[in-house]
């Protein structure tokens, strides 16, 4: 990628010869930060995984006891559906509680003043936060599979564009409410609580309510059912299924940039951006 | 010192005028555009009984590779008028144009210039090491980090960082942290940087450094700082010109030097033995006299019983006074001039005393 900010004539110390920083300078630093705070301080990180199969363990060995072989018949899907659960909890909850930890930091304000304009840093930091997140998903799947001895596909040129655009609604979402939390601090701690109406989501009944396909996460999630659990690849979807995974993927993902956006600008009109 | 300080600046100013002829802001004229145009800006916070005018049409111009100090008691409108500077703060009304573009118009290209420490905010992440940062932020500045290495190698060297180049900010001490705020702000090679309060939290030594390294910018490299501050002795020792602000409004803008010497304040104090109830009583009825101190034990001044008059007398009126101290055969021991210095023309012309918690001590 090329292109930039312009830039002209930085003040900068002689010897210098500084060059305008492209759109490739900007992805490399946004992701190597990520990087770095992932591999230096993994504790979050490995905290999330623990704690993502603490709860399977739970749902697993008590459906055991409790529904012995009516969840062997649905583990395949139970499976899918807590791997997708936890990649959107972890976009989710990453880009909204990044977004509030930012102002509370004082850099919000300084990915606003970028002359790359606030969009692409979201859209990279977005992107950075749900590539940390698919590592530590794929984690929690290699362990539910081990664990419970489950065979699913898992062609990463089907799992990961299907996943990926699944979460990018949810990204969306969380950009939405990292907008409500710049402008109601309070109310935007609540809109935590909305990463449990995912399990609706990721269980929404596609195929009797064609409507909830329009939701986030739900034509994503059915999908992802058929492509791990059924095998179905990538090229072998329909174009119509493809297409309307790519809207609603791109329609949230719009959505929840303009609140963002709109909350930033009454903040900034407000005088409140940055207030913490 | 203002004098060398503004020949200096000259200097750069004509060195950035050569490195400006590719700035697509210039103006019709061929002049470059200041660094920041504040036109007409008013900012009302809230409705009703509760709203606040914090910035009341103002207007103000800052010229490149100057530095200027804002100062005003709390409340008075500073922080907003630089949160409306850089668009942070949406201005009900009035125009802010950095290097010729409007912020409110094409605020990406009016940043690829600006940047900013704010009060009381981190301004850098503080898991990462300090390089890390100013590599980061040199990017988020629309700058490619690795073409400003050498500079960022000076940074850390000048603000004394380089032994802690690799060192999460986290462990750094609250002074250090700030030097890095500093530093991560300078990183891009921005020409226009507002600073707000950039020595709250600093030791003397850190507060010197940051100084110095601040004029060192402003000379040799024609960077533009507007600075607020509470410390008066960074004020003082930094910039070159002073903008007060008092509810909202400009009350005073001028060098320091001249923000002395128009304060009604100039004054000399005179000390001698000889000055008693009787020359005291002949003196108040021609001059202004401002204090009276006799000193009883001869520690203050002079020797034992000796009183010191301090009495407001400039120009002519000085000769008119040692005339009358004659006339009283008053033998003058010791004699000084009493120049006001910043504080004193803060409290003048804010009407503001404790506020400002003048001599560097914020609160």
């Amino acid at each position: 990628m090329t292109g930039g900010p312009e830039r002209s004539s930085p003040a900068a110390d002689p010897p210098d010869r500084p060059r305008p920083a492209t759109y490739y300078h900007l992805a490399r630093a946004v992701l190597y930060r990520e990087y770095l705070i992932f591999v230096r301080y993994p504790a979050n990180a490995i905290g999330g995984i623990v704690v993502a199969l603490f709860f399977f363990g739970v749902l697993f060995y008590g459906g055991r006891l409790l529904a012995g072989q009516a969840l062997a018949d649905s583990l395949s899907g139970i499976i899918v559906g807590y791997f997708l659960w936890t990649l959107s909890v972890g976009a989710y909850s990453s880009v909204s509680s990044d977004i509030g930890s930012e102002v509370q930091w004082g850099t919000l304000e300084r990915h606003i003043t970028t002359p790359f304009g606030f969009a692409p840093v979201a859209l990279l930091k977005g992107v950075a936060k749900v590539l940390r997140t698919f590592l530590t998903s794929a984690v929690v799947l290699a362990v539910m599979l081990l664990l419970t001895g489950t065979r699913l596909s898992l062609d990463p040129l089907t799992v990961i564009p299907v996943a990926g655009l699944a979460i990018a609604s949810v990204l969306g979402l969380g950009f939405a409410a990292g907008g409500v939390t710049v402008l109601y601090k309070r109310i935007g701690n609540w809109l935590n609580l909305l990463q449990f109406g995912f399990v609706a989501l990721i269980s929404a009944p596609v195929l009797d309510a064609p409507w909830t396909r329009f939701l986030p996460l739900a034509h994503g999630s059915a999908m992802l059912q058929r492509a791990m659990v059924d095998g179905v690849r990538l090229w072998e979807f329909e174009l119509a299924d493809l297409g309307l995974l790519a809207a609603v993927a791109l329609g949230y993902l719009l959505g929840g940039y303009v609140v963002f956006h709109y909350a930033t600008r009454r903040a900034r009109r407000l005088g409140v951006l940055g207030d913490y | 010192m203002a004098r060398s300080a503004a020949s200096d600046r000259d200097d750069a100013r004509s060195d950035e005028a050569r490195s400006d002829d590719a700035r697509p802001s210039e103006e019709p004229g061929g002049a470059s555009p200041p660094a920041l145009a504040v036109e007409g800006v008013s900012k009302r916070f809230r409705d009703g009984e509760e709203s606040v005018l914090a910035v009341d049409d103002v207007g103000l111009t800052v010229e490149r590779g100057s530095v200027v100090g804002l100062l005003g008691p709390n409340g008075a409108g500073k922080t907003t008028l630089i949160k409306c500077a850089l668009g942070i703060v949406l201005p009900d009304a009035g125009s802010v144009r950095v290097f010729g573009t409007d912020v409110g118009d094409g605020r990406r290209a009016a940043y690829a210039d600006v940047d900013a420490m704010l009060e009381g905010a981190r301004n850098d992440y503080w898991r990462l090491t300090v390089r890390e940062n100013l590599r980061y932020f040199a990017t988020i500045a629309g700058v490619d980090p690795d073409s400003v290495r050498g500079r960022h190698d000076r940074l850390l060297d000048r603000l004394e960082l380089t032994e802690k180049a690799d060192t999460p900010v986290r462990e750094l001490s609250r002074g250090m942290k700030q030097k890095v705020s500093l530093a991560s702000v300078l990183a891009g090679g921005a020409e226009l940087v507002f600073l707000d309060e950039p020595t709250l939290g600093l030791d003397v030594e850190s507060s010197r450094t940051l100084r110095r390294e601040l004029r060192r910018l402003a000379r040799e490299e024609g960077l533009t700082v507007v600075l607020s501050s509470h410390d008066m002795d960074v004020v003082e020792a930094v910039c070159d010109r002073v903008v007060m602000m008092a509810n909202g409004r400009i009350v005073a803008d001028d060098t320091v030097a001249a923000l002395r010497s128009g304060t009604e304040r100039d004054a000399v104090r005179v000390v001698s033995a000889d000055i008693d109830d009787a020359v005291v009583a002949t003196l108040e009825e021609r001059f202004d006299v401002r204090a009276v101190e006799t000193d009883r034990d001869g520690r203050d001044h002079g020797g034992a019983g000796s009183t010191a008059v301090e009495v407001a007398a400039a120009g002519d009126e000085l000769y008119d006074l040692m005339d009358a101290l004659r006339e009283a055969g008053v033998t003058v021991e010791d004699v000084e001039t009493v120049r006001p210095d910043l504080e004193d023309v803060f409290v003048d012309r804010t009407g503001t005393e404790g506020d400002a918690n003048p001599r560097g001590r914020s609160p």
